[in-house]
């Protein structure tokens, strides 16, 4: 999408249920909507499988590859609790916390679908910063030197928890 | 469990080859899966053994002008609810410990994981990493942590993202994998190896009380320091 869209905005309309962008044609300097219609979608649709469907479409792809994933598994999570007869805030507000990141949550406990959630919601950054083979900056090798010029807060007030280690 | 040792590759058996393990280690989602494929980036078809939900990443380079077979070990997951199977330990020359800079729990949680690291390998090279740098503005590298200077354990900031000081690192790692297999008696591991095979290598999926199987015990005992500290104790000197 970069070289000649820039996308502007994602969003879902749920009746008839449909994605859309709307993007900027570089080219043509325009600002373009597009719809994809969402086909046999239902309250127990699996909602990561139309995402990967989605993405992989032909005819939808290039559009939706500046979406974060995260972005489309949250909208199409939309519809269904829509679908399901949940109000708009309650949905808003489970897909919030199921998506965010808690410093202090030990991801270690939590189920496979909570932590699947999680690691989605984290991949937004990782390919935001992502320098892979093929973009101009790339490096295989990258060193950087770091000086640290203050302690890490982290290290304080937990002077007995690690005391045998 | 018959074709447990068939399925799982020997590190210590001198067959031409010189094979190094090295580990990945840290809480679930800290990056470790992340760190390995930017290392080795495409190309490198990942052996998955069918015994345990491990993958093993084979990399092939050269240390010190000698042709050295890497195997990076990854989880499938098992370090979700602690519970890392012996295995995963068993031989390895080098461990690399991950923790998220954006979430400190992880932090905290690593001298969890280097107590049981310790409790297999007593010895073997550990690094610590520090990942997701790219995803706090870098501001975080001003920050030293304790923990690795506490246990006197390399340290590095890294980015498996923007690939910031991946390849210094799992480097590093190698050498000291290197080194450390080196430096190790052959003749103990072996000897650890032998009597090992005379059992079944039946081993738990409880990592506390799977001390107690002959692989483990055998295991915690192989390194070199080990066998010294022992004869030491005993009255020789
Ligand atoms: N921003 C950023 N995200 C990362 C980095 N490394 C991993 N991630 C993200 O963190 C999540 C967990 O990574 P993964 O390698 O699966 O962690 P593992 O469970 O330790 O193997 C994924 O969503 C990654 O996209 C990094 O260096 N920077
Ligand atoms: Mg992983």
């Amino acid at each position: 999408m970069s070289r000649q869209y820039s996308l502007r905005k994602c969003g879902i309309r749920f009746d008839p249920p449909a994605l859309f962008v709307t993007y900027t044609d570089k080219s043509a300097g325009k600002t373009r909507c597009r719809t994809m219609p969402i086909r046999n979608f239902t309250k127990t649709s699996t909602v990561t499988r139309f995402v990967e469907d989605f993405r992989k479409n032909p005819r939808h792809k290039k559009y939706l590859e500046d979406v974060p994933k995260s972005q489309l598994e949250k909208l199409l999570r939309l519809l269904q609790d829509n679908l399901r007869g949940m109000s708009l805030d309650q949905s808003l507000n489970e897909i919030r916390k199921e998506y965010s990141i808690d410093p202090n949550e030990d991801l270690n406990k939590v189920d496979e679908e909570t932590l699947r959630k999680k690691k989605t919601a984290m991949e937004d950054s990782f390919e935001k910063n992502r320098k892979k083979p093929g973009d101009p900056d790339f490096e295989y090798e990258v060193e950087r030197d770091f000086q640290p010029v203050e302690t890490c807060e982290w290290d304080s007030g937990d002077s007995g928890s690690d005391a045998d280690f | 469990m018959a074709d447990l040792r068939a399925s799982v590759p020997e590190y210590d058996k001198e067959d031409g080859e010189y094979k190094v393990k090295v580990i990945c280690l840290g809480d679930s989602a800290v990056g470790k899966s992340k760190l390995v494929e930017r290392f080795l980036m495409d190309g490198y078809q990942p052996q998955q053994l069918s015994t345990y939900a491990l993958t093993l990443f084979r990399y092939q380079t050269e240390v010190g002008g000698k042709d050295v077979c890497v195997d990076f070990w990854d989880t499938a997951g098992q370090e979700r609810f602690n519970n890392m199977h012996p295995s995963y330990y068993y031989q390895a020359h080098c461990c690399i410990l991950v923790f998220d800079v954006t979430r400190k729990v992880t932090y905290k949680n690593l001298p969890n994981w280097f107590k049981e690291l310790r409790q297999y390998r007593p010895e073997i090279p550990c690094l610590v990493c520090a990942n997701k740098i790219d995803d706090v503005d870098y501001k975080v590298t001003q920050k030293s942590f304790n923990f690795a200077k506490k246990h006197q354990l390399p340290f590095y900031f890294v980015s498996a993202s923007d690939g910031t000081n991946v390849v210094k690192m799992f480097r590093e790692a190698i050498q000291s994998a290197v080194g450390y297999k080196e430096n190790t008696t052959d003749f103990t591991d072996l000897v650890m190896r032998e009597l090992e095979n005379l059992d079944d290598l039946s081993l738990s999926n409880d990592v506390d009380s799977g001390v107690d199987t002959a692989g483990n015990s055998a295991e915690t005992h192989t390194d070199e320091a080990d066998e010294e500290q022992a004869e030491g104790a005993t009255g020789t000197t």
